[in-house]
């Protein structure tokens, strides 16, 4: 095997079995559930150039999320444009958001950060849930769908699939770059870096730029398929908390972790639902706080340790 | 000029609640560095045992006791198995999972042991009406006024003039430095996370008798402690106590101005503000 081959094959192997999933499940719940999960691997990979290569814990992602998902929507409904049209606005105005709210919240460290990210994206949603003419407020209405029938479900399965890979090769880039390591210098200690002629605002809102382009495209995406937008649907803290669990859980700063992560969270929460009830909850805590304690390094941990002989690409403390 | 005064008191009534349970997560922030996310989330369940223990035949005061020391010790236990192992390993990311968990885990428990129904401790005095002139005020605002003060001043107190107290500051003040002065900073931090917890539950114990509850009032009472710790200044007990304050007042009267569904946000363009313009808080000195 030549060193592509034997660096690229799981990769290859990955897409092309999930590539080819709508053609051989044919049960609609069980494409629907992986379609989430892959959905929230791109959630997370997204989250992961911020939260986990620039460890800054960002808990308002959901603010982009939501702009892709009304800006598709409503551009449909209020202007009348195609809905990919929409996509690509939301894309647009989530980056400008994300210029917006990175410039002020980045220069926050810390808890303090993390806090006004989340204050950042409870602003959004509490004037979209007030903005009654325009965006149909706290009822919400329903988003256009992108994909028309027949096979709408593999139809939106295959139409993930790019955007999982877009974020896959964005994500590895930065893994293996002089980016990438900039990052992990802020992450590290941001004095430190700045000494060494790193400039954390800069690298920061260059980080948090595609990480918002990426959350909002999966946020279109995912309203469509599911067509519905509402606060309480796409703009609720509760999808800021999911993503970033899945990016820390799965193994933050690390390009397999998240998907891990999102196949984790999603079928545990799902499976969950199902056997617990009313404990799902109960159970998903404290599964978090469990895998925490005995896997410090996120689930890719289990991986990597039993793989060692792997050869390792990155610096040393990417995966501790 | 009635209706002012009106507004002002009710924003001042609001305002001594958020204080009170602010209090709790700055004693935590101060003394253990922790961001705790289920703060609100374990106070409400203390509350909710004080509920159980008052609704079950016990008289409120014995109750709020017991619910207090159950609340201490069960902090304190959770502080020491659940966030000191991985504090140590020097992750504080981990440790913000482990917080959000919490959070999942005892808001869903809450809500299968206590039932998703809103629940109140009848007390009848707590529902008359008194006042003066034009104004009129319910007895039951006015006792959470006076006992989330005592509150206040007690835990003032405690932090000042109790060996216990002493040792806590000296932690919050440097952690390096304490074990030094012969300080156990463990065993400090789990207590004084199981006294923020305590300390928070009897705030909302004590509101009881004037506001409803359910399982799913303590997470908006989390973020506004966030932004009441931020406001004050990060960390001494009067800047969160005006703080939460000055935050009820505001709220009441972007409500009362502008409109009832602005005040839920007002307190983030604050917290954003407040940040951007005095990091070191509002009545802080140092950062």
């Amino acid at each position: 095997m030549t060193p592509l081959v034997r660096r690229w094959w799981p990769t290859a192997l990955f897409f092309a079995v999930i590539t080819s999933m709508p053609l051989w499940i044919h049960d609609g719940y069980v494409l629907q559930l992986i379609f989430r999960v892959l959905v929230f691997a791109v959630l997370g990979m997204a989250w992961n150039f911020v939260g986990g290569y620039a460890g800054q814990l960002s808990l308002g992602h959901v603010a982009y999320f939501g702009i892709g998902a009304y800006a598709m929507t409503l551009s449909v409904e209020r202007i009348g444009w195609n809905p990919w049209i929409g996509v690509l606005l939301g894309a647009v105005l989530a980056a400008l958001a994300a210029l917006i709210i990175g410039s002020i919240t980045f220069r926050l460290r810390g808890p303090y950060f993390a806090l006004s990210t989340l204050a950042a994206a409870e602003i959004i949603r509490v004037l979209v849930q007030n903005q009654d003419e325009l965006t149909h407020g706290a009822v919400g209405t329903n988003a256009p769908l992108l994909f028309k029938a027949p096979d709408i479900d593999a139809k939106f399965f295959w139409g993930v699939i790019p955007l999982l890979a877009a974020a896959f090769a964005l994500s590895t880039w930065i893994h293996n770059s002089r980016f990438g390591y900039r990052l992990r210098a802020i992450r590290e200690n941001e004095n430190t870096a700045m000494a060494v002629g790193v400039n954390p605002a800069v690298d920061k809102l260059l980080a948090l730029l595609p990480s918002a382009v990426f959350t909002s495209l999966a946020g279109s995406i995912y309203a469509s398929y599911f067509s519905f937008v509402g606060p309480d649907t796409v703009l609720t803290i509760e999808i800021s908390v999911q993503v970033a669990l899945i990016a820390m859980l799965g193994g933050a700063a690390t390009v397999w972790g998240p998907i891990l992560g999102s196949v984790v969270l999603t079928l545990t929460s799902e499976i969950f639902k199902t056997y617990f009830e009313h404990t799902h909850l109960v159970v998903y805590g404290l599964l978090l706080i469990v895998v925490v304690i005995f896997l410090p390094g996120g689930v890719i941990s289990l991986f990597t340790r039993r793989w060692s002989f792997r050869r390792q690409v990155g610096p040393i403390g990417a995966q501790q | 000029m009635d209706l002012f005064i009106s507004q002002l008191l009710n924003g001042i009534g609001n305002g001594v609640v958020y204080a009170s349970v602010a209090l709790a997560l700055v004693l935590i922030y101060r003394t253990t560095g922790l961001l705790n996310f289920a703060q609100g989330e374990m106070a409400l369940f203390s509350t909710y045992i004080s509920w159980k223990l008052a609704t079950s035949g016990l008289p409120i005061g014995l109750a709020i006791v017991v619910s207090m020391a159950i609340a201490l010790v069960g902090g304190a236990v959770i502080e020491r198995v659940l966030i000191r192992p991985v504090e140590q390993a020097r992750s504080p990311l981990n440790v913000v999972i482990v917080t959000l968990g919490m959070f999942l885990a005892i808001n869903s428990l809450a809500q299968l042991v206590f039932g998703a129904d809103y629940r109140q401790i009848n007390l009848p005095i707590a529902n008359r009406i008194t006042g003066f002139g034009s104004l009129h005020f319910s007895v039951g605002y006015i006792l959470s006024f006076a006992v989330s003060v005592a509150l206040v001043i007690a835990l003032r107190q405690f932090l000042r003039r109790t060996e216990m107290g002493r040792a806590i500051r000296a932690v919050a003040q440097n952690r390096a430095v304490a074990p030094l002065m012969g300080i156990r900073v463990e065993r400090v931090s789990a207590i004084t996370f199981g006294l923020g917890i305590a300390c928070a539950g009897v705030a909302g114990a004590l509101l009881l008798p004037i506001f409803w509850t359910n399982p799913t009032v303590g997470g908006p009472y989390t973020l506004k402690s966030f932004v009441i710790v931020v406001l004050g200044g990060m960390g001494s007990v009067q800047g969160a106590a005006l703080g939460g304050l000055l935050l009820g007042i505001a709220e009441q009267f972007t409500a009362y101005a502008w409109a009832d569904r602005y005040a839920e946000v007002v307190n983030f363009v604050i917290f954003i503000l407040v940040l951007l313009f005095r990091p070191q808080g509002l009545f802080g000195g140092k950062a």
